[in-house]
């Protein structure tokens, strides 16, 4: 399959756009700090956006809607769906959105306004916020997409599983352009929630080390414009060339302990795009940091992939970001064909001692053709997105 | 560019609302004036093991057992469906819970209730009774619920080629959010749907064509009297299925109907 990505931004703690990404990744350097969340005492590190502090959005204010509109101004976003909307109209647009959050944050906020009958007050009386769409919602509102829009709840699989509906949409022919994303902010839903089930690290996140102690919550948004290659003008030589979707069916919150489910998102991914397992330069892991997810995502890697296959978890950037870490990663994942800089795994000192895998702290300079990245999330679902680099010199691109 | 049409056969249904425990009962109530409807408790799916059961919220239990019947009705096994939920609310009950827990101090949330709480609860519960190892979504669309499910779940079975189970369910709003949600009610309805090429062993099959439409439209009326029926598609997002419904059903008068999709398009639907 071949689906031309023509343009791309993330916005994270490690990064308000994917060019100062970048320039965290070069340098090492984490966006994570010691919780600061207002209303959280828990001892922990979390990623956290404090551009989003101050976004006023009036009627569809949320944390999360602040957080999309911080990412839709980064980069060439805007400029190009005004472009397609142009080219295509606005109705031939579509528009999916991922997200595990939603606007949950500000319903915990109209939580600690209720008025004196115990409704909400008048400021919180947002039914276009207070719902599982709202991602979807805002977008199209702010960018104006008129055509289909969806969002997808999948928990922690949510923003990957994104590319895979736009794949679909787009081979089908119902809309000439598709803007996927993905966004969660941090809230106390979160926060509290992972630490209800002793998931939450007291320190920075250490994927894949023997002495990793859980996870750190981050918050993120990113965007991509999918098109069919026929009319994707684009000097970006970047496609999702695979993907794979398939469910864990063992249990809510924990991982399926041979890996079940996330071998065959794998292996849909491999053979959808028609490369063999040696072909994948560099593997973006899910590598959570929970002791449960690094062990068997690693042992999983280990019986699929050559053992040269370079692979590293980069949540020590910007921690996981939940419903948004989909596109986050795979972002970081296509952007290796670019920069040709592998990221290595931020903070590994040690790695688990029952894994052998080519995975370390530092970054490597590699070209690279082929590209993966992991998505797992509760309710075992799972999602496996594949980038390649192609050749577009041949068709007229502007 | 492929056409903006897309076909697949319908062999099963499922439901479970307030007023009827199967698609027997639901098709009943919108074929028939003189069916009283009688109010049902919530559903208990065997599929679900007992101890899952048990911490298993409405929202889940309604959409599970409804799938467990349309996969009955259809002879398929529900290893080899695919599935896409939908809830337009998602679980206020639990929203209403874990809000009311983080505006107190102790903040120590139930690890099961936070489990239960993700949008994709009702997929993981039917993927995990079953042993279904496929694709599983789990979408929102606002008021568009329906029939954006409707255009992900019939492109997903043309594209990819295999059968799906779509399951549309809401349940009645926690009292908080009823303000801007109404109050909601428990209705769940499930479909099979595959592609035409598909060995069907099931007795039922009817073909349903979407079209999408450059258009502005309302969801349409209903042809349907009954009163509980009338209050289900005004107050619950999920319950917008039932135009559809009452095509399948042949009670509509007509074999097409037009559904809102977004702000200027539509999607057309046809049962043959």
């Amino acid at each position: 399959m071949d689906i031309r990505i023509v343009d791309y931004e993330s916005t994270s703690a490690a990064g308000v756009n994917i060019a100062t990404l970048r320039e965290a990744i070069q340098t090492q350097s984490s966006g994570l700090r010691l919780n600061d969340f207002p209303g959280s005492p828990l001892n922990t590190w979390i990623g956290r956006v404090s551009e989003v502090d101050d976004i006023q959005l009036g009627p569809w204010q949320s944390r999360n809607n602040a957080l999309a509109a911080l990412g839709l101004e980064q980069g060439t976003i805007k400029e190009t769906m005004a472009r397609l909307i142009k080219r295509f109209s606005s109705a031939r647009i579509g528009l999916v959105m991922g997200s595990s959050t939603s606007s949950i944050d500000r319903t915990e906020t109209a939580y600690t306004e209720l008025n004196q009958e115990g409704r909400l007050a008048e400021s919180y009386q947002q039914p276009l916020v207070h719902n599982p769409s709202a991602p979807s919602l805002f977008v199209a509102h702010y960018i104006g997409i008129t055509g289909p829009a969806l969002t997808i709840n999948t928990a922690c699989s949510s923003s990957a599983k994104v590319f895979a509906t736009a794949t679909r949409w787009l081979n089908s022919g119902i809309v000439d352009a598709v803007l996927v994303g993905g966004v969660d902010t941090l809230c106390l839903s979160v926060l509290h929630g992972f630490d209800s089930l002793q998931l939450v690290s007291p320190n920075p996140c250490k994927p894949f080390d023997q002495n990793r102690e859980g996870i750190n919550l981050g918050e993120a948004a990113g965007y991509a414009v999918l098109m069919r290659p026929e009319d994707a003008e684009t000097d970006l030589d970047l496609a999702l060339s695979g993907y794979g979707e398939s469910s864990d069916a063992y249990h809510m919150s924990h991982p399926h302990p041979d890996g079940l489910g996330a071998q065959l998102s794998m292996t849909q991914a491999l053979t959808m795009s028609g490369l063999g397992a040696s072909a994948i330069g560099y593997i973006n892991l899910h590598g959570t940091s929970s002791r449960a997810n690094d062990l068997i995502e690693g042992q999983l890697i280990e019986r699929l992939f050559p053992k040269t296959t370079q692979c590293s978890s980069t949540k020590a950037w910007m921690g996981h970001t939940l419903g948004a870490a989909g596109i986050t990663e795979g972002l970081i994942a296509l952007d290796v064909l670019q920069t040709n800089i592998i990221p290595g795994s931020m903070n590994l000192d040690n790695l688990d001692e029952q894994l052998r895998l080519s995975i370390q702290a530092e970054n490597k300079v590699a070209e690279v053709d082929h590209v993966m990245s992991n998505s797992f999330g509760f309710g075992g679902n799972n999602c496996t997105l594949l980038f390649s680099r192609v050749d577009n010199k041949d068709k007229g691109a502007v | 560019m492929s056409s903006n049409s897309f076909s697949c056969n319908v062999i099963g249904l499922g439901a479970w609302g307030d007023y009827c425990d199967s698609w027997g009962g639901l098709a009943e109530l919108l074929k028939s004036n003189e069916v009283v409807p009688e109010k049902v408790a919530g559903p208990k799916p065997q599929i679900i093991p007992a101890n899952e059961r048990r911490r298993a919220p409405l929202p889940v239990r309604l959409a599970v057992e409804s799938s467990w019947q349309a996969s009955q009705m259809a002879k398929v096994d529900p290893k080899e469906l695919s599935c896409v939920f939908v809830s337009g609310f998602g679980d206020t009950q639990l929203t209403d819970y874990m809000c009311k827990v983080l505006a107190g101090d102790s903040k120590e949330l139930s690890p099961t209730k936070f489990h239960n709480s993700v949008h994709n609860a009702a997929a993981g519960y039917w993927t995990i009774s079953t042993g279904c190892e496929k694709a599983a979504n789990s979408v929102a669309g606002f008021e568009n619920s329906v029939s954006v499910t409707l255009l992900e779940g019939m492109i997903q079975c043309v594209e990819e080629n295999k059968p799906i189970l779509l399951t549309f369910f809401d349940a009645p709003v926690s009292q908080v959010l009823t303000d801007i949600m109404g109050p909601g009610d428990s209705f769940a309805c499930s479909i099979v749907i595959v592609p035409e090429s598909f060995a069907s062993q099931s007795d039922y099959t009817k073909k349903i064509t979407a079209t999408l439409e450059l258009a502005n439209c309302e969801w349409p009326a209903l042809n349907v009297c009954s009163d509980v029926i009338k209050a289900s598609y005004t107050n619950n997002p999920s319950a917008r299925v039932i135009p559809l419904l009452e095509l399948l059903v042949g009670e509509s008068g007509s074999n097409t109907i037009e559904l809102p999709l977004s702000e200027q398009t539509a999607l057309s639907v046809r049962v043959d």
